[in-house]
């Protein structure tokens, strides 16, 4: 019965155009929240789906110079659904026919690889294989280049240790090869059930043990989470993220789902604040009419608290109604643009963002300026305005900000994106408040129309109170979207140049000086011209001021690039990727001084002066450091922690060359060509990896697009209710203008002039805070440089006075259709 | 502004020539006449009441006069111009020049201060000065110290003398009156109707006023009976008594 009754109160509600509009607001509140969360939720863990090829799994378990791990931790990691793999890596010298070399070994598990594929030939010159599977036992896979250094073909033995193993295939590619220039000795792929029997593992072996792990993302969670706590100094549990490679990538396109949401909060809070706020103002006579029938202030308040309870769960069911089809229909098309299946994963926690949203912005918007309604006895409320409204005016206000960067901050949990959005929206309301002001208030000297501008120009005026609000919410609106849109150029155009469409795909390494000429003539002949060659010294790090470097940064460090040998280069020009953030490149004609890579710096404490100490072969070489450089690893080009000087420390030293060039993959077969005449040169295919980021950034562009246009939907709807709010009093103004003799022809040009003028001016307002906004948020967030962006800055304030004014004509629909006397009668 | 009259009309052409007026409106299944063989004259300066009960077609037909409608069937010639025939841009040119309104819920806008409303037509005519006029109007209709106010703020006389001021702006020829009084108490109501009988005599205006308010009617030179859409004029002996 109370139930039969709420529902008919819902529907009579529903008459009134008010109470649609805060509806309606609600309801697209809610579905747009909660198709972006929803969204953000699945293509994060699409993106991390796809980019598990990396690591041939989920995550990896790093073992490095250890034991192997308890069983039951594999035994915990099956019981909780989870797949997993094993691989071993150790190096050591294989004998091959007559001769000998170092290898690095990698013996894997018969699931290995848990995700990804391996490319093999299983005849030289044969064609490329895709297999899901390493070698059976008893099998090797080599790489290319080691055949040759050994002298065997296909079919022939090859002993490692005690164990004598067929080489069955040329390994060409693995799916977690990396892109590490230090595995510089050639690979060999045994099985892992075949180590045993080699004998190479001795306690004190420098082993890596590696454990692959893949399933559903919660029980990954669930698992990592039961197993960190039992973690010791030499694990590591990895996932996609913590690779450099793609990390920063992957980081940034998060920070953009991050940032879309939050300005869908932002923006679905603006919407049902304005619809709310419009509502309540329009109660004003319903409540004067309620106290004189004898309802008490207190009978008034739980009245409409339970009407807003009923609009808010109306709005909520409505629009996730709208977000879950949607949801589904966005994630398929991510399926169908990826080519294969995507696991659908609906994220439960995404629709709370949604939930709060509404009901927050609702209750805040809407309840307050009814609350003081109750206070105004009746025949104020029916006679004049409520005195001391600007001061609860100003309180209001406050209160939205507070409850909207509430919502803002629940959501992304990222102070400095509040902050600068926050701060950007403060500015905008300031300057719109106070030029917007000025401005109009000049306008009071424009008397006398006649023309559509002076009427345009009065009529900003007339209206200067709705005016300015109007300003403000289309400011903000345009401020927001086009934050987005900015973001989404400059993120869109960093990934363009990272990693342009030819972008170097095959590296050539272990160059002899004398062979240079020779590879890059081969290339040359084949229209592949090379990129830069860099020499390459291999060294380690010995000495940091003469004090042995691990006592010197203390033993308690581990780092990496102190276990190893680096690769130690010389060059003339700094790259144009890095960039120099203390000290001085070389100047020419300079031979002394070292420039290390930054965040190497950083780790090791290293200031300007120290005088690092490196060991090459038998020899040392020791020189100051003289300026610290930023490199982007993820550039796919060479990049090197340390450089010198032409001419400097490493002068004389034994050196091969480095480089790289692209290679269409229709013409890989010049790859056996090159190998046949150059068999001491190894080639690095990173083609896969290249064409796996550029996937993923296809996958990441699409859902930028499919974000910008959910939020530039939003936007307009914003736009629409703010204007519709005044559609009342327009469409009587309208009325009676024609009454009074406007011409229609007037009419419209007047008003569109109007809106345009109050579109546009908020549209540069907001585009230039948009601007703030993203200087702000590019520095924190997305790591990328500041530059003014004309290409938005322009048309975003034309697009946005083209819209406005055309809202305006639409508002102005009926007025121009209907006779006058029957508009005046209807909107009585 | 009274020098704008139609050229073509001398003063001895009709005001308002009304012939063979109907109004009708579509229902969902039937049609309803609300005017039937309206034919009329007002001349120049006269003071006509139309007087009939709610829903006898008399606000209607002040439509239809003043040119805010087009009748179904018939004409209205205006000061001259056959209105029935005018585009609505043409209609609206003709409102702004010789027409005045005061309708009986004022129609003010609500955001409008007083002055900026009697404003309006001035500005939509292209006036110089428009508050200059507006001003010494307000002051006429005695609402010179409350200009700034909105209509919220005014009582329901002082918004239709607002109205009243709004309506003389433009020094229309004619003015309609759609039941100026109907929503106010009676002192009000006598007060707003002797100003208003006041200015268009001040104005030599001509007027025509829709009222179910006997008393009202009776002020005006002429009355007219409308019943079922149908109009009849009372002779002299039935309209004194």
């Amino acid at each position: 019965m109370a139930a039969s009754q709420k529902l008919h109160s819902v529907g009579r509600d529903w008459r009134e155009r008010d109470v649609r509009v805060v509806l309606a607001a609600l309801m697209i509140a809610v579905a747009t929240v909660a198709t972006i969360a929803l969204f953000a939720s699945q293509l994060q863990r699409t993106l991390v789906t796809s980019a598990s090829t990396f690591l041939a799994a989920d995550r990896q378990l790093d073992v490095e110079n250890g034991r192997p791990i308890p069983h039951s931790w594999l035994e915990e990691a099956h019981s909780r659904g989870l797949r997993t793999g094993q691989m071993v890596e150790f190096s050591t010298m294989v004998f091959g026919g007559d001769r000998f070399q170092l290898v690095s070994v990698k013996a894997v598990s018969d699931e290995y690889p848990l995700r990804g594929d391996l490319e093999i030939q299983t005849r030289e010159g044969g064609p490329r294989e895709t297999v899901r599977s390493g070698p059976p036992p008893g099998e090797v896979w080599i790489n290319p280049r080691l055949l040759r250094l050994l002298g065997l073909t296909l079919g022939d033995t090859l002993e490692v240790g005690n164990e004598t193993l067929r080489v069955s295939a040329l390994l060409l590619r693995e799916p977690d090869g990396g892109f590490s220039m230090s595995a510089l000795a050639p690979r060999v792929m045994m099985h892992k059930n075949d180590v045993a029997a080699t004998g190479v593992i001795q306690t004190g072996s420098r082993v890596e043990y590696v454990y692959l792990f893949a399933g559903d993302t919660a029980a990954l969670e669930s698992f990592g989470a039961w197993l960190k706590p039992q973690l010791e100094p030499s694990h590591e549990w990895r996932s996609v993220r913590d690779g450099e490679t793609l990390s920063r990538s992957l980081q940034r396109a998060e920070r953009f789902l991050l940032l879309g949401g939050s300005l869908a909060v932002l923006l679905a809070a603006v919407a049902v604040a304005v619809a709310s706020r419009q509502y309540a103002m329009s109660q004003r006579d319903t409540v004067a009419l309620l106290k004189t029938l004898g309802l008490s202030g207190p009978g008034i308040a739980r009245l409409y608290l339970r009407r807003l309870a009923i609009w808010g769960i109306v709005g909520i069911v409505g629009g996730l109604a709208i977000a879950i089809p949607l949801f589904w229909i966005l994630a398929s098309m991510l399926g169908n643009l990826l080519d294969r299946p995507v696991e659908l994963y609906f994220d439960p926690n995404a629709v709370f963002p949604a939930l709060a949203t509404a009901v927050v912005s609702l209750f805040a918007f809407a309840y307050p300026p009814i609350r003081r309604l109750r206070h105004v006895p009746a025949m104020r409320v029916l006679r004049s305005q409520p005195t001391g409204e600007h001061k609860e005016l100003w309180r209001d206000g406050v209160l939205a900000l507070v409850a909207i960067f509430g919502l803002v901050w629940l959501y992304a949990r990222e102070l400095d994106l509040v902050v600068a959005l926050l701060g950007s929206v403060v500015l905008l309301l300031l300057v719109l408040g106070l030029v917007g002001g000025v401005l109009i208030a000049g306008l009071r000297q424009i008397r006398g129309g006649g023309n559509a501008w002076r009427l345009a120009l009065v009529g900003l005026y007339r209206h200067r109170g709705a005016s300015l609000s109007q300003m403000a919410v289309f400011g903000m609106t345009i401020m927001l979207a086009a934050t987005l849109l900015l973001v989404r150029t400059s993120l869109l155009d960093d990934w363009k140049a990272q990693l342009p469409e030819k972008a170097p795909n095959h590296f050539l390494i272990n160059i002899a000086p004398d062979a240079k000429d020779d590879v890059a003539a081969f290339w040359r002949e084949r229209g592949h011209p090379l990129e830069h060659l860099y020499p390459m010294v291999r060294g380690r790090l010995t000495e940091l001021n003469g004090t042995p470097v691990k006592e010197a940064i203390g033993n308690d460090k581990n780092i990496g690039a102190l276990n190893r040998e680096l690769n130690l280069t010389w060059m003339d020009s700094l790259p144009d990727d890095n960039k120099i953030v203390k000290g001085e490149w070389f100047t020419p004609g300079t031979v002394s001084g070292v420039s290390v890579e930054a965040e190497l710096a950083e780790r090791l404490g290293l200031k300007l002066g120290d005088r690092l100490t490196f060991t090459v072969g038998s020899e040392t070489v020791t020189e100051p450091v003289t300026s610290f450089r930023t490199v982007q690893w993820d550039s796919m080009k060479p990049n090197f922690y340390m450089a010198f000087p032409p001419g400097g420390g490493l002068d004389g030293l034994p050196a091969t060359w480095i480089t790289s060039f692209y290679l269409p993959p229709d013409q890989k077969t010049d790859l056996n060509a090159f190998t046949r005449q150059f068999p001491t040169i190894s080639v690095l295919e990173i083609d896969h990896i290249i064409a796996r980021i550029q996937e993923i950034i296809r996958q990441v562009t699409l859902a930028i697009e499919t974000i910008l246009g959910m939020i530039l939907a939003a936007a307009l709807v914003v736009m629409a209710a703010v204007v519709s709010a005044t559609l009342r009093d327009r469409q009587r103004e309208g009325a009676l203008l024609r009454t009074l003799g406007g011409r229609q022809s007037l009419l419209v040009r007047s008003t569109m002039l109007e809106f345009g003028v109050l579109g546009g001016f908020a549209g540069i307002v907001g585009v230039l805070a948009a601007e703030a906004a993203v200087y702000a948020l590019q520095y924190r967030m997305f790591e990328g440089s500041f530059s003014w962006h004309w290409s938005v800055i322009v048309p975003v304030p034309l697009a946005s006075a083209l819209l406005v004014s055309l809202l305006g004509r639409w508002q102005l629909g009926p007025v121009l259709s209907v006779s006058p006397m029957l508009l005046l009668r209807r909107l009585e | 502004m009274n020098q704008m009259t139609n050229p073509n009309a001398d003063h001895h052409t009709p005001m308002l020539r009304v012939t063979g007026l109907s109004h009708r409106v579509p229902l969902e299944t039937d049609t309803l006449t609300i005017l039937q063989g309206v034919n009329l004259e007002i001349n120049r300066g006269e003071s006509v009441a139309i007087v009939g009960r709610s829903g006898s077609g008399k606000t209607t037909l002040l439509g239809l006069l003043a040119g805010l409608d087009t009748p179904s069937e018939g004409s209205v010639e205006l000061d001259g111009a056959m209105i029935s025939q005018l585009s609505e841009d043409k209609r609206a040119e003709l409102r702004a020049s010789r027409v005045g309104f005061v309708f009986q819920s004022f129609q003010l806008l609500p955001a409008l201060s007083a002055l900026e409303n009697v404003m309006l037509p001035l500005e939509l005519a292209g006036m110089d000065n428009p508050d200059r006029r507006a001003r010494e109007l307000l002051e006429r209709v005695g609402l010179g110290e409350r200009l700034n106010h909105t209509p919220r703020q005014l009582s329901g006389g002082e918004q239709q003398r607002v109205a009243i001021a709004r309506a003389f702006a433009c020094e229309p020829v004619v003015l309609f009156a759609d039941e100026p009084t109907g929503n106010l108490d009676n002192r009000t109501g006598q007060a707003v109707s002797d100003l208003l009988m006041a200015l268009n005599r001040e104005q030599g205006t001509t007027l025509v006023m829709v009222t179910h308010d006997e008393h009202l009617a009776a002020r005006c030179a002429r009355q007219l009976h409308i019943e079922a859409g149908q109009l009849s004029e009372p002779t002299a002996e039935e309209s004194v008594s």
